[in-house]
C-alpha cells in the first residue's frame, strides 16, 4: 500500500505537471489578452502591463517563469484587477466547499437510502416512483432547476429571499447542486443492490436467520458501494468546485464563476491557477477513491 | 482481475486529472452543455456600451416571474438594496475605467466638483467654481478643510499626490489621458498648491470641459498612507478588500467578493449631516434573471437592468420602470482598408457606406431592438452635448440624413450612390435588385441578443439592394481585439461619453487613437480616406483659445468623419433603471453616475 501511494503521487505530479503545460500554452493560443476593454489601454499603458507580468517575453520563458514562481509557492496576481491569486482561490474555494460540501452529502445519503429502498421494494410503488424522480433529476439540466427553484421558493412562496447581503440562503443551491447527483447515486445504488442482492451470500445469510436489516446493510449494500464510490469520488471534488450556473442565480461568490470569468477575461494567471488547484483536487479525489475501495473490500490489493 | 481493476482506475484518475481543466461545464456531472448558456457575458463591467440589449440567452426563466404590478416592497428604511453590477474589478478611482465602478467612486469618495440632482455642475470639496485666468490656462481652486474617513485632514496635496499617481506610467491607469490637458513639470502636473487649502492648476490650453473632469472619478484623491501600505507593485490593491480609507459619503464595511457589498455612511464626509440613507447594499451579479427575480421579491429597490424580453411589457406600463438620458451613441463602423473597397477612389469607397447608412431602417431598430425610446442618431455626436461655448452642440440644421426615413425608402436614393461608385443593378421585379459585382460582407459582433437582431435588421435593410451581409458574432475578449486590429469588414460599435464636450467622441478617430477602429488614417489601401487633416483639426481643436470658433472647428471634424461614411450611427444611448415606489431622491448623469446618498425610503 505505500508503495503505492508513494507511486500514485509521483503519476499524480506528473499529471499534474502535464496539465500545466498545456493549459499554459492552449490558453495562450486563443485569441484574445487580458488588457482588451471597450475603451482601449493605451499603448503606453498596455506596455507596462505586460513586462510587469512578464507577457512581452516569449512563451517558453514566460512558463519556465511561472513554474519557478509556483516552485516558490507564489501564485501571482490576477492580471484582471490585481488580486493576490492565492487569497482569491482560497476564499472562492472555501464558499464553493462550503456549499458543495453539504450538497455531497445531502446527495450520497439520500441516494443510498432512496436507492436501497427502490431495490427492495422493485416495481412496486416506492420504486416506481423514485425511478419517475430520478429520471427525472438526471434529465433536467442545473440552469432548469435553479430557475425554478428560485421562482417556487424566492417568488411565488416567498420562503427565501432572492438576494440578502446579511443572511444568504444556501437551502436552494444545496438543492440545485445535489438533485443530479443524487439522483445518479440512487441508480447506481438500486442495480448494484439488485445486483448483490441476488448474490449466493445474502441468500446463504438470510437462511442462516440473519435479520433482515443486517442482511441489507451488512452484506447487501457493502458489496452494492463499490460502484457508488467510483462514481462518488470525482463527483465530491467537481461539485466542491462550483459550478457556474448555480453560482450566478444564487449570486454566490464561488469557484465555478470565477473560472469560468477568468477565462472570458483571459487572466492568464488565474486561468492556470484554478486549473492546477481543479488537477490536484481530482487527483487527490481519486486517490481517496481507491484508498475506499481497500476499505470496503479487504480483498483489493493495489499490487 | 484486481490488477485490472487497478489499472484501469489508474488510467481513469490520469483522465480525469487531465480533463479537469478545460471543460468542466460540459463533462458528465451536472445540466451537461447547458451550463454554458447561460452567462457567457458573465462580468458586465466588460461592457459598459451594452445598452443594444442584455446578454443572457437563458433570460427564459424570469418571464413567468410576473410579480410585476403588486411590487414587493422592501422596508428596512435606513438601507437602500441596489444592483448595478458584477463584482467590480478596481474600487481605485485612479484605475476604475468601468461606469459602474464610476458609480461605486462617487458614492465614496468625494472630488473637487460634483453633479447635483440637476445635472449642473456644483463645488463638492472646492468652496466655490475655480477662478479662472484670462487666457483660460490657469486655473485657482480654494478647498474646504475636509476630512479622510479616518479622521485626517484632507489638504491640497493630497489631489496633488492622487493625481500624479494617475499620470505615473507605472499605475497604468487607463484613463490618465484625461490629465493631458494639464501642464507638465518635467514628470509631474503642473500643480502648485500655495498654501493647504488651494491649488492652482496651469493648463497646456483652454480647455471649456476642464470643470468636468474634476468631478470625474479618476480625479478624485486617494489617501495616501493607505495606498502605500498597501503591495505598491500592483497598483490599486489598497482597495481591493473592506475598510479602505476615503473620503466621499459611503465607507466600504463588507465586501463578499461576488456576492455582496454594504457600504455604510462615513461620519467624517465633509456634507455627512445631508446623506439621507444610512447604508448602501449592492448585489454583485450580472445575471439579468437573478437580479430582476431578487427586485420582484423585493430584496432589490433600484436595478439598472432587467431581462431583455421583458423591456417591451415594461416600457410604459410599469411606473417602476424608467429611462435615463446618456451622452453616447450606438453606431456601425467600416473598416475603411477592407478588401471591399479595393479598386475604388476614397469618394467611391465613401459613397458605397453612405448607401448602406441611407438603407439602414433606424427607427426598426429603435423600437423593436432597443425597446427603451432611444433616440435614432442622424448625427456622431449625441444628443444634448455641451458644445463647449455654452450651447448644444447638435442644433437642428446639423443632422446629416433623416433619421427617420432611412431603410426602405431611400432605395433609390442609396442605389444612385451605389451607381455613382461603379455598380449596376437588375430589377427583380418584387422590390429588390441584383447588384454587380456581388457585394458580400460580414458584420462582426459581440455575442448578445440585441446586437445581433440589431445586425439582422441591417441584414434585411442591405438586402433590398442585392448586398449580402453575413453576421458573425465573437467571445467579448476576441471580438475587442479583431475589432481593434482592423480584422473586420463592418462591425457593432458604440461609445459612452466620459466628459461632456463633443472632443470626447471626435477624437476617438484620429490616426493614433487605439479606438480608432475603422483605421481611418491607419492603413494604406487607396480607397480609404487620406486622414491627416483630420488630425490637425483635432490638434486645432485643442490648442484653440477661442470658444466660439472652436465650436465651428468641431463642426467640421464630424463633417469630416460623416463624410467618410465610415460610421452609421444608429442610436444615442439611454439607459433603463426600475425604481420601488417607496424610494426617491436618487440622480443619475448623462455618463451614467448614479449618486444614492440624498436618497430616501419610506
Amino acid at each position: 500500500m505505500g508503495r503505492y501511494l508513494i507511486k500514485r503521487v509521483l503519476l499524480a505530479v506528473v499529471s499534474i505537471f502535464i496539465v500545466s503545460a498545456i493549459t499554459f500554452f492552449v490558453m495562450n493560443a486563443i485569441p484574445g489578452g487580458p488588457f482588451n476593454k471597450e475603451k482601449a489601454t493605451s499603448a503606453e499603458a498596455q506596455r507596462v502591463l505586460e513586462e510587469r507580468y512578464n507577457l512581452d517575453k516569449p512563451l517558453g520563458e514566460q512558463y519556465v517563469l511561472w513554474l519557478k514562481n509556483m516552485a516558490h509557492g507564489d501564485w501571482g496576481v490576477s492580471l484582471h484587477n490585481g488580486r493576490d491569486i492565492w487569497n482569491e482561490i482560497t476564499s472562492r474555494f472555501a464558499v464553493s466547499a462550503r456549499l458543495g460540501g453539504m450538497a455531497a452529502l445531502v446527495a450520497i445519503v439520500l441516494g443510498l437510502i432512496l436507492g436501497s429502498i427502490a431495490a427492495l421494494t422493485r416495481n412496486r410503488l416506492p420504486d416506481r416512483s423514485i425511478v419517475f424522480f430520478t429520471t427525472l433529476g438526471t434529465a433536467m439540466p442545473s440552469f432548469v432547476l435553479a430557475t425554478l427553484l428560485l421562482l417556487i421558493f424566492c417568488l411565488k412562496l416567498g420562503w427565501f429571499p432572492v438576494w440578502s447581503s446579511s443572511s444568504p440562503n444556501y437551502v436552494l443551491p444545496i438543492i440545485a447542486l445535489s438533485v443530479y447527483p443524487m439522483a445518479y447515486i440512487t441508480r447506481l445504488t438500486k442495480t448494484s443492490m439488485l445486483d448483490s442482492l441476488g448474490q449466493d451470500y445474502v441468500r446463504t445469510a438470510k437462511a442462516k436467520g440473519v435479520p433482515g436489516w443486517k442482511v441489507i446493510f451488512k452484506h447487501a449494500l457493502r458489496n452494492a458501494l463499490i460502484p457508488v464510490v467510483t462514481y462518488v469520488g470525482p463527483m465530491v471534488a467537481y461539485i466542491l468546485t462550483g459550478s457556474m450556473v448555480v453560482e450566478n442565480i444564487f449570486t454566490i461568490g464561488g469557484l465555478g464563476s470565477t473560472f469560468v470569468t477568468s477565462i472570458t477575461n483571459r487572466d492568464y494567471t488565474l486561468i492556470m491557477a484554478v486549473t492546477l488547484f481543479l488537477a490536484i483536487l481530482m487527483v487527490v479525489a481519486n486517490l481517496l477513491t481507491d484508498i475506499a475501495y481497500k476499505l470496503i473490500d479487504p480483498r483489493i490489493t493495489f499490487e | 482481475m484486481k490488477k485490472k481493476l487497478v489499472s484501469v482506475l489508474l488510467v481513469a484518475s490520469m483522465a480525469l486529472g487531465l480533463t479537469a481543466c478545460g471543460n468542466k461545464d460540459n463533462s458528465a456531472n451536472s445540466g451537461a452543455g447547458a451550463d454554458n448558456a447561460g452567462n457567457a457575458g458573465g462580468n458586465a463591467n466588460v461592457e459598459s456600451t451594452e445598452a443594444a440589449g442584455g446578454d443572457d440567452a437563458a433570460d427564459a426563466g424570469a418571464d413567468n416571474a410576473d410579480n410585476a404590478g403588486g411590487s414587493t416592497l422592501n422596508t428596512d428604511t435606513g438601507i437602500l438594496y441596489i444592483n448595478l453590477a458584477s463584482e467590480p474589478d478596481y474600487l481605485d478611482p485612479a484605475l476604475n475605467s468601468s461606469v459602474d465602478g464610476g458609480c461605486l467612486a462617487v458614492n465614496s469618495f468625494a472630488g473637487l466638483y460634483t453633479y447635483d440632482n440637476t445635472g449642473a455642475l456644483v463645488p463638492q470639496l472646492a468652496t466655490d467654481m475655480p477662478e479662472v485666468s484670462d487666457d483660460g490656462t490657469v486655473y485657482t481652486v480654494k478647498l474646504k478643510e475636509s476630512q479622510w474617513s479616518n479622521g485626517d485632514p484632507l489638504t491640497a496635496q493630497d489631489f496633488v499626490y492622487s493625481w500624479n499617481r494617475v499620470i505615473n506610467p507605472d499605475t497604468a491607469a487607463d484613463y490618465a489621458y484625461l490629465f493631458d490637458v494639464i501642464a507638465r513639470n518635467g514628470d509631474a502636473l503642473a500643480v502648485e498648491t500655495p498654501d493647504d487649502y488651494t491649488m492652482v492648476i496651469t493648463l497646456n490650453s483652454p480647455c471649456p470641459y476642464f470643470n468636468d473632469l474634476m468631478a470625474f472619478p479618476t480625479f478624485f484623491p486617494v489617501h495616501q498612507a493607505t495606498v502605500e501600505a498597501a503591495d505598491t507593485e500592483v497598483p490599486g490593491t489598497w482597495a481591493q478588500e473592506a475598510g479602505f480609507v476615503c473620503n466621499g459619503a459611503y465607507t466600504l464595511q463588507s465586501w463578499n467578493h461576488n456576492e455582496s457589498m454594504v457600504y455604510v455612511k462615513n461620519p467624517n464626509y465633509y456634507d455627512a449631516a445631508n446623506v439621507t440613507m444610512d447604508e448602501l447594499h449592492f448585489m454583485l451579479s450580472a445575471d439579468d434573471t437573478a437580479i430582476y427575480a431578487a427586485y420582484n421579491a423585493g430584496d432589490l429597490d433600484y436595478i439598472d437592468s432587467v431581462p431583455t424580453d421583458e423591456i417591451s411589457s415594461l416600457n410604459g406600463v410599469n411606473p417602476e420602470f424608467g429611462i435615463l438620458d446618456n451622452l453616447g451613441t450606438y453606431y456601425v463602423g467600416f473598416n475603411v482598408n477592407d478588401p471591399i473597397f479595393d479598386g475604388k477612389t476614397v469618394e467611391e469607397a465613401a459613397k458605397m457606406r453612405q448607401a448602406m447608412n441611407l438603407l439602414v431602417d433606424r427607427q426598426f431598430i429603435v423600437e423593436n431592438v432597443g425597446q427603451s425610446g432611444q433616440v435614432a442618431a442622424d448625427s456622431f455626436v449625441p444628443l444634448g452635448m455641451a458644445d463647449g461655448n455654452g450651447g448644444e452642440f447638435k442644433q437642428a440644421d446639423t443632422s446629416y440624413y433623416d433619421a427617420t426615413a432611412t431603410g426602405a425608402g431611400m432605395v433609390e436614393e442609396a442605389k444612385a450612390l451605389f451607381e455613382e461608385a461603379g455598380f449596376t443593378f437588375t430589377d427583380n421585379g418584387d422590390n429588390t435588385y441584383t447588384i454587380d459585382p456581388a457585394l458580400n460582407l460580414t458584420y462582426l459582433t459581440n455575442d448578445g441578443s440585441g446586437h445581433i437582431a440589431a445586425a439582422e435588421s441591417m441584414q434585411q435593410d442591405f438586402a433590398l439592394l442585392g448586398i449580402n451581409m453575413e453576421i458573425e458574432s465573437e467571445d467579448w475578449n476576441v471580438f475587442l481585439e479583431n475589432r481593434k486590429n482592423g480584422n473586420f469588414t463592418i462591425a457593432r460599435e458604440g461609445w459612452l461619453a466620459d466628459y461632456n464636450d463633443p472632443i470626447n467622441m471626435l477624437e476617438l478617430f484620429t490616426s493614433d487613437s487605439g479606438n480608432n477602429d475603422m483605421q481611418l488614417g491607419k492603413g494604406s489601401s487607396d480607397a480609404a480616406p487620406d486622414w491627416a487633416d483630420y488630425d490637425a483639426l483635432i490638434k486645432e481643436i485643442r490648442n484653440t483659445t477661442d470658444f466660439a470658433a472652436r465650436v465651428d472647428l468641431l463642426h467640421q471634424a464630424e463633417d469630416m468623419l460623416m463624410e467618410t461614411g465610415a460610421v452609421i450611427p444608429l442610436y444615442y444611448y439611454n439607459d433603463i433603471y426600475m425604481q420601488k415606489p417607496n424610494v426617491d431622491g436618487i440622480y443619475a448623469t448623462v455618463f451614467g453616475m448614479k449618486y444614492f446618498m440624498y436618497a430616501t425610503k419610506n
